[in-house]
């Protein structure tokens, strides 16, 4: 036993090929356990609802084969529609709001102000509550008789106004995400070397200046990560809309979203092929908009 | 010294393997001449509820030795987490199913039809509130029993009453609209409205019915003139939303002092005893148009397709919402009985009288066609949708 595992090593050892294929094999041995994990619930269940997207599928599985159907059915639903739609405008807006939010209080932080690190913390506080507990807190505040409407005298439910509804739970949500974008922009800032800096400040370039042509465009690779990573969560609202309207999407379909109407289709009617189609439709959108972020945003990081 | 440690571990674990198999059939030995185990499953509606379901289960054990039952809660979303028990052919044997649920349920063929067990039983259903039944009951099979269930009632704030000078509570339509505009005009609910309506087909399906409307025909004269009704109210100032009223349900606006009349169902009785004691109320039968008209909120024990003792399991359904089991179930007064042969506690009459008129909430493509229907609903109150339009949405949806 011992002998045989002495003769291999010894084999292992002449040949820088044979090194190689050891060093191989450890890392594989050690990357197999999180990609049977990836693979087990990633890979399969995405492969897994592509294919129930093509059948009329029930609590008890298949029902029968129906082709392209759920994607007809799903272009020709209004509520569908309505809830992409709700989606693209609440993610044009809230993505930049997050951002600019984000590079804000970053550039305040790194600053060398007093009590800088209690802001830190402060400012990333939102982003440790769950989302649920701010909305429950949420509804209070802007309802009608609520806090905020005490503070600016008026009488407007926001939550249950068809006008505003969308946007105040996209004014919540980039209030608790502007604190982890912070972070990442944090990171970016304190990379840039001081040296540009330096220079810029030999040169007698304005603080304003400094910000545009300097500390902007060298932080272009926080700028691409932010916009795909917080661009998806965007896409993906559910909890908050969930929460606000009781799950109907309302008032008005003004908070439906796709991934609610995933969940409605799943697991209120139980016609799990349509929402797997959803689901579907959803990847590839997702998907498309990373590709075109990468073209787009994501190339000039490389220059 | 490695093989001998190798072996050893190997000699323990077989040990241990044995004792289990041996431990393990010898119960199932033993509870097999014992009793045939049943598990009984349900949401929870608190613990009172909780506490005298399982009493009621004890009752059940103690007279059935055949039989034990085991009951759990289900926490969390109900469909949900059953969808993943009927899913994984697990299901509890016995469970409860909302009337709005039941019809997407039944056509899953997760539930278990009960018709063959009525026959060989001769098991007497007459004795259920017949819309009741029927809210289970989807072409010729029964999909469950009602185990209780609460109609609507019309609920005044009693001073607020007094104050505008009206006696008795609004029996009609016409007395609804009059009375509201007295409580106006008197001026009885400072900060809030004569009648707090929410944007909820789950409350104005009820004054369809009354107007000899239905969801059959939910395009007819009958259904938009009910709707207008209700919606005019809301129009007129005679009403508003709870949104608009800045409180989350009407339960809320009585117990505020925000609106002075609502209608909800046996559920506020308790809401109000624990939350508002100080606000006087009455309750009275609801209101009525053209005809009596109402909505059973109900929910059913059923028998899943998948149970393994299905014998056992009826056994326990047909005692829990026979006479004996419903009899126990009512002893605190948390429900209403939805079987004629069982009394309610006392105070409960305003509600009991819609037990003849009351139809079961739940249609068909519920979730998709309710989502629908409350969206619209908003639509037409905010003046951005017409009646006709929601109307022709929700026929469509029905259908789907």
């Amino acid at each position: 036993m011992s002998t045989a595992t002495e003769t291999i090593t010894a084999k292992e050892k002449g040949s820088l090929f044979g090194s190689r294929m050891r060093e191989a094999g450890w890392g594989y041995a050690f990357v197999l356990l999180p990609m049977a994990v990836f693979g087990l619930f990633f890979i399969y269940p995405l492969v897994y609802g592509i294919y129930i997207s093509f059948f009329d599928w029930g609590i008890f599985g298949k029902v029968k084969g129906v082709g392209t159907a759920n994607y007809h059915t799903l272009w020709h639903d209004p509520i569908f529609r309505r809830s992409v739609r709700n989606i693209i405008e609440a993610t044009l807006v809230v993505v930049p709001l997050e951002m600019a939010l984000g590079l804000l209080i970053a550039l305040v932080i790194n600053a060398k102000i007093r009590g800088r690190y209690f802001f830190r913390s402060a400012f990333y506080f939102p982003s440790l509550v769950s989302s649920a507990a701010i909305t429950a807190i949420a509804i209070y505040i802007l309802n009608a008789d609520g806090l905020l409407n005490h503070i600016i005298g008026g009488h407007r439910s926001w939550f249950g106004d068809p006008t505003t509804a969308l946007w105040s739970i996209v004014g919540l949500n980039a209030w608790t995400t502007a604190g982890t974008v912070m972070l990442f922009y944090l990171a970016a800032l304190q990379a840039i070397p001081t040296d540009v800096y330096e220079a810029a400040a030999l040169d007698g370039t304005g603080t304003w200046r400094t910000f545009w042509r300097i500390t902007f465009p060298l932080l272009k690779p926080a700028h691409f990560f932010v916009l795909v990573v917080f661009g998806i969560g965007a896409l993906k609202l559910f909890d908050q809309s969930f929460i606000v309207s009781g799950g109907t999407g309302g008032p008005v379909y003004s908070t439906y979203t796709p991934v609610l109407y995933i969940y409605n289709t799943a697991f209120k009617s139980f016609q799990f092929g349509l929402a797997a189609s959803a689901g579907v439709v959803m990847f590839v959108a997702i998907f498309l908009l990373t590709l075109i972020q990468r073209a787009t945003v994501g190339r000039s990081e490389i220059r | 010294m490695r093989r001998a440690f190798a072996a050893s571990v190997a000699l323990v674990s077989l040990a241990l393997f044995a004792v289990v198999i041996v431990a393990s059939t010898a119960q199932a030995r033993s509870s097999a001449t014992k009793a045939t185990t049943v598990t009984l499953s349900g949401w929870s509606a608190g613990k009172d509820e909780d506490d005298l379901l399982q009493s009621v289960v004890n009752t059940f054990n103690a007279t059935h030795p055949s039989i034990h039952v085991d009951y759990s809660v289900i926490n969390g979303d109900y469909p949900t987490a059953m969808t993943a028990r009927f899913a994984a052919h697990n299901p509890p044997d016995v469970f409860y199913v909302d009337s709005s649920v039941a019809p997407a349920w039944a056509k899953q063929g997760v539930l278990q039809p009960l018709n063959s067990y009525i026959k060989k039983s001769k098991y007497d259903i007459s004795k259920f509130y017949p819309g009741l039944l029927n809210a289970f009951k989807f072409g010729k099979n029964y999909y469950g029993f009602p185990k209780d269930w609460s109609p609507l009632a019309t609920e005044i704030n009693s001073a607020m009453f007094a104050k505008a000078g009206i006696r008795t509570p609004p029996r009609t339509w016409a007395q609804l609209a009059a009375d509201a505009q007295k409580l106006a005009s008197s001026n009885a609910v400072p900060g809030g409205k004569p009648i707090c309506l929410p944007p909820d087909w789950a409350r104005m399906l009820a004054f369809i019915f009354q107007n000899k409307g239905s969801l059959a025909n939910v395009q007819s004269p009958a259904v938009t003139q009910a709707v207008n009704f209700y919606v005019g109210l809301l129009k007129r100032g005679l009403a508003a939303t709870p949104t608009q009223l800045g409180v989350g349900w009407p339960g809320e606006a009585l117990g505020k002092e925000k609106a002075a009349i609502i209608f909800e169902g046996n559920w506020l009785l308790p809401y109000m005893k624990s939350t508002f004691p100080q606000v006087h109320y009455g309750v009275a039968p609801m209101v009525k148009g053209k005809v009596n008209g109402n909505l059973g909120f109900t929910v059913s024990y059923s028998l899943a397709k998948d149970s393994k003792n299905k014998q056992a399991a009826w056994t326990l359904l047909s005692w829990l919402a026979g006479k004996k089991g419903m009899t126990l179930w009512m002893s605190k007064g948390l429900a209403l009985p939805s079987r004629t042969d069982v009394k309610a506690i006392g105070g409960r009459k305003p509600f009991l009288v819609s037990g003849p008129f009351s139809h079961g909430w739940g249609f068909p493509n519920f979730s998709a066609t309710i989502t629908i229907m409350n969206n619209d609903l908003q639509a037409v109150i905010n003046g951005s949708m017409t009646t006709a339009q929601m109307l022709s949405d929700v026929s469509k949806s029905l259908k789907g």
